[in-house]
């Protein structure tokens, strides 16, 4: 059992207008965190979808924690926050809590009930982000920065060993977008949680991220910010401008 | 003519007691199909009980043995609309109306078709609240019983499902099940219930209640409770109201439920004035 | 791909099927006698009877549907169209009719409206008394509608019969004397239908009966002196309200009657609820609308379906036999 926490070999995705994803082969290490970017329609939260075992893979392997992305089961040990687009319906009468509370299902069998011990770590947890005092508010009546909390307290409640985020801040004010990576940052270091993160910012990536996997349907680049930004390789593919800007935005 | 009087016919104590029970289940998994915008799922499911009833009929199955053949009919129409909103990237109400036309096009067609029945097709299949017998009395208890155990066992995993199934899928929730599971009790529920209290009914009691709720409620469980309690008061007070004046009974209901809403609405209004105000 | 190819087979199948279905049913024999189209059975039964072997009669109403609620198909119009004779009850029964038949343009096709010349009575309120068939006055704004249901007072029948024999006398004058003779024949018998109906409810303990379905008997009840209760309308779809369906229950129990009457067609759950509510049996009693596609079969007449509502009416009247 390695210590590899996702691994894929020539992955490809394709639906029916073409194919997404070729010849995708990576691995991450426990503790990593790995920010995944590239252009728009480039395939980046398709990648994570597949290994979540949410879209089909065409050609490939996905593992997750060694096992399988289709019927992979360990999901105690995956949070998850999908980009916020289609996310919430505005009128669901879910509260802070309830939706919090949610993200425990993953460690539980059936039939999954909710304890007092489940109250008590979900208000632990709310505690922590900071939302604690929204707890009873509908998910439908807070402003973006506050609904990405509780979306991340969701993901986080069942203290995984894995967070994939996919581009979180990109409905969020620059104020907000720094603490927001600041809190994953923190989660990442100090409780050793394996991150991938999906983001247009490659600025964050230079910040906090431990490697950073670029990608245009296929694999461009995967490695550490520094050997993206002194690679030459990397230089005539974007022009020595373009790498310049990518690596130098803080 | 008072309580007690009221209260003495047999019919009517059966119509509170199937009726209240009815509305509860109704209502409860009306909170599901509505935020999952199935909502008129139960007015389709009535028209594919429809055409269901017309093969059994044909086949020569009658009363309680139509049962044999519109249930899996139904219940596989039901997982029909969901296979049709997954797959073909239809919206929930388009898989609806297709599920529905076929289901009463196919009614007519063998109406026409067959030649004839020693029976009126359509007085049998719309049911009267007020004629219900004791038997159906305890089809209504077991399948309350049978419906809330199920959502009672699947509740945290049905909201999960509900809120997002993407989600879902992550917190280890097997959402194709789930989604079954909900409309498959929708297509139970409408073809029992439908026998006793008729279509009007059955698909106003899976919206109303559950709209005027979603007004209201502060939380998920909040909401279901505030549903059922709606469904539950609009059904007796319904047959109170119809008593008193002399109008038909099922209409009564629903025209408390819609009044519900109408109240539920007005109070959100007053909330949200006073919370802007008290912001101010 | 080849999904979709099996269902686009698959619906083209279907569709055929149906449609060489349709096509086959409407096939018509083509004979040279005279071809009758009625709408409902009492008028189908007496066309029958008239005909005999000289014309050939088809009923309109399918097997086993109510007729408040029958609307004719295209196929319906085109039998019309190419019949002989076409014989309805009323407007008020089929006011479909006189609309079809304007559109109908047949110099061959004779029209009998075989209520003509019957004495019609104002439809009542279903829960207010009509002993002599006056509307309730307490009905607010109702615009006085006409009982359809004439068939059921046997003296109207006859008038029926002879409005019948004048349209197969005109449309067939060549067996003007054959046809003439059977309608005699079915006079005779309706005459003696009623003189048993008159003898058989004449010393009864009770004379109000009670019955859970629409307003249909209402001129039987007016020719044998009985008093009628009918928990709905005239038309079958009226829901009763709650209040009816208790003053209905009232009415059974001060009244004392042993058998409630239902409805046959219709799905009988209305009157077995009252019927269980208020400890009494149930009979059943023949509207004689239409038939069950069993019945049909069976060759069931309308002197046949009477007789056995004699009998009911007697047992549930407890009638002394004479």
């Amino acid at each position: 059992m390695s210590a590899e926490i996702v691994a894929t070999d020539r992955l490809a995705c394709s639906y029916r207008e073409g194919s997404v994803l070729e010849d995708i082969s990576f691995t991450v290490a426990a503790g990593d965190y790995v920010g995944i970017v590239g252009p728009n329609g480039s395939g980046k939260s398709t990648l994570v979808q597949a290994l979540l075992g949410l879209v089909p893979i065409s050609a490939g392997s996905a593992r997750l924690f060694g096992a399988r992305c289709d019927g992979f089961s360990q999901w105690g040990r995956v949070g998850y926050l999908p980009q916020s687009l289609h996310l919430l319906n505005p009128i669901f009468p879910a509260s802070v809590a309830e939706t919090v509370g949610l993200g425990l299902l993953s460690l539980k069998k059936f039939p999954r009930r909710f304890t007092r011990h489940d109250r008590a770590i979900v208000d632990e947890l709310l505690n922590e982000l900071d939302i604690y005092d929204i707890r009873a508010k509908l998910i439908g009546e807070l402003s973006g920065g506050q609904q990405q909390r509780v979306l991340l307290a969701r993901a986080l409640v069942n203290k995984p060993e894995l967070l994939i985020l996919d581009e979180p801040t990109a409905a969020l004010d620059p104020e907000t977008r720094e603490r927001f990576y600041r809190m994953i940052a923190d989660i990442n270091r100090s409780r050793g949680v394996t991150v991938l993160l999906v983001t247009h910012d490659s600025g964050v990536i230079g910040q906090h991220a431990s490697k950073m996997l670029y990608l245009d349907k296929r694999m461009l680049f995967y490695g550490s910010f520094d050997d993206f930004c002194h690679s030459a390789e990397m230089s005539n593919l974007f022009g020595e401008y373009s790498q310049h800007l990518m690596c130098h935005r803080h | 003519m008072n309580l007690i009087e009221i209260l003495s016919y047999g019919f009517i104590q059966r119509a509170l007691l199937a009726g209240t029970l009815i509305a509860v289940l109704c209502s409860v998994l009306g909170v599901f199909l509505v935020l999952r915008r199935l909502s008129l799922i139960g007015d389709g499911l009535a028209h594919v009980t429809f055409g269901s009833t017309a093969i059994a009929l044909a086949l020569k199955f009658y009363s309680a043995a139509s049962l044999l053949v519109s249930l899996p009919i139904v219940l596989l129409a039901s997982l029909g609309i969901l296979k049709l909103t997954e797959r073909g990237r239809l919206s929930g109400d388009a898989a609806i109306g297709i599920v529905s036309a076929v289901g009463i096009s196919a009614g007519i067609m063998l109406a026409s078709v067959g030649g004839g029945y020693n029976v009126d097709l359509l007085s049998y299949l719309f049911g009267n609240i007020l004629s219900i017998s004791y038997e159906e009395v305890l089809i209504a208890v077991a399948l309350f019983c049978v419906v809330m155990l199920l959502l009672g066992l699947f509740f945290n995993d049905l909201l999960a499902v509900t809120f997002n199934e993407e989600l879902a899928r992550v917190s280890g929730v097997s959402t194709h099940l789930i989604s079954a599971v909900l409309v498959m009790l929708t297509a139970l529920s409408v073809v029992l219930a439908m026998k006793l209290v008729g279509i009007m009914l059955i698909s106003s009691l899976l919206i109303l209640p559950a709209v005027s709720a979603l007004q209201l409620a502060l939380s998920f469980r909040a909401c279901i409770a505030l549903a059922a309690l709606q469904g539950c008061c609009s059904v007796v007070a319904g047959i109170f109201v119809s008593f008193v004046t002399n109008l038909p009974t099922s209409a009564t209901i629903v025209l408390l439920n819609l009044f519900c809403f109408a109240c539920a609405c007005g109070l959100r209004r007053l909330i949200t004035i006073s919370r802007n105000k008290q912001v101010a | 791909m080849k999904r979709i190819v099996i269902w686009i087979v698959t619906a083209l199948t279907v569709g055929a099927t149906l449609v060489l279905a349709g096509c086959s049913r409407g096939e018509q024999r083509v004979s040279s006698k005279l071809q009758v189209v009625t709408t409902l059975f009492p008028l189908y039964d007496f066309a029958r009877t008239i005909a005999g072997e000289r014309a050939e009669v088809t009923m309109l109403l399918p097997p086993g549907m109510e007729p408040h609620s029958f609307e004719p198909k295209p196929n319906d119009i085109i039998r019309i169209s190419k019949a002989g004779l076409f014989i309805y009850t009323n407007r008020y029964m089929e006011p479909w009719a006189e609309q079809i038949l304007k559109g109908i343009d047949s110099k061959r096709l004779r029209v009998v409206d075989a209520g003509q010349g019957v004495a019609y009575m104002k439809a009542a309120a279903s829960d207010e008394h009509d002993h002599d068939g006056h509307g309730s006055h307490g009905a607010a704004g109702q615009a006085a509608v006409m009982d359809p249901h004439i068939w059921l007072d046997f003296t109207n029948a006859a008038q029926m019969a002879d409005t019948i024999l004048a349209g197969f006398v005109t449309a067939d004058p060549a067996n003007a004397v054959y046809y003439r003779t059977r309608a005699g024949e079915l006079k005779v018998a309706l005459a003696a239908l009623d003189q048993r109906y008159r003898e058989g409810l004449s010393s009864c303990a009770s004379r109000e009966f009670l019955h859970g379905g629409h307003f249909t008997f209402g001129y039987l009840a007016r020719r044998y002196g009985l008093e009628y209760h009918s928990l709905s309308g005239i038309a079958s779809e009226s829901e009763p309200s709650a209040a009816k369906m208790a003053a209905m229950v009232q009415e059974i129990k001060s009244s004392g009657v042993r058998y409630l009457f239902a409805e046959e067609l219709l799905s009988p759950r209305l009157t077995e609820t009252l019927a269980n509510e208020a400890g009494v049996a149930v009979l059943k009693l023949y509207g004689a609308h239409n038939l069950g596609k069993d019945d049909l079969q069976r060759g069931v007449t309308f002197i046949g379906l009477m007789e056995q509502n004699l009998l009911n009416l007697q047992k549930g009247l407890a009638c002394r036999p004479k």
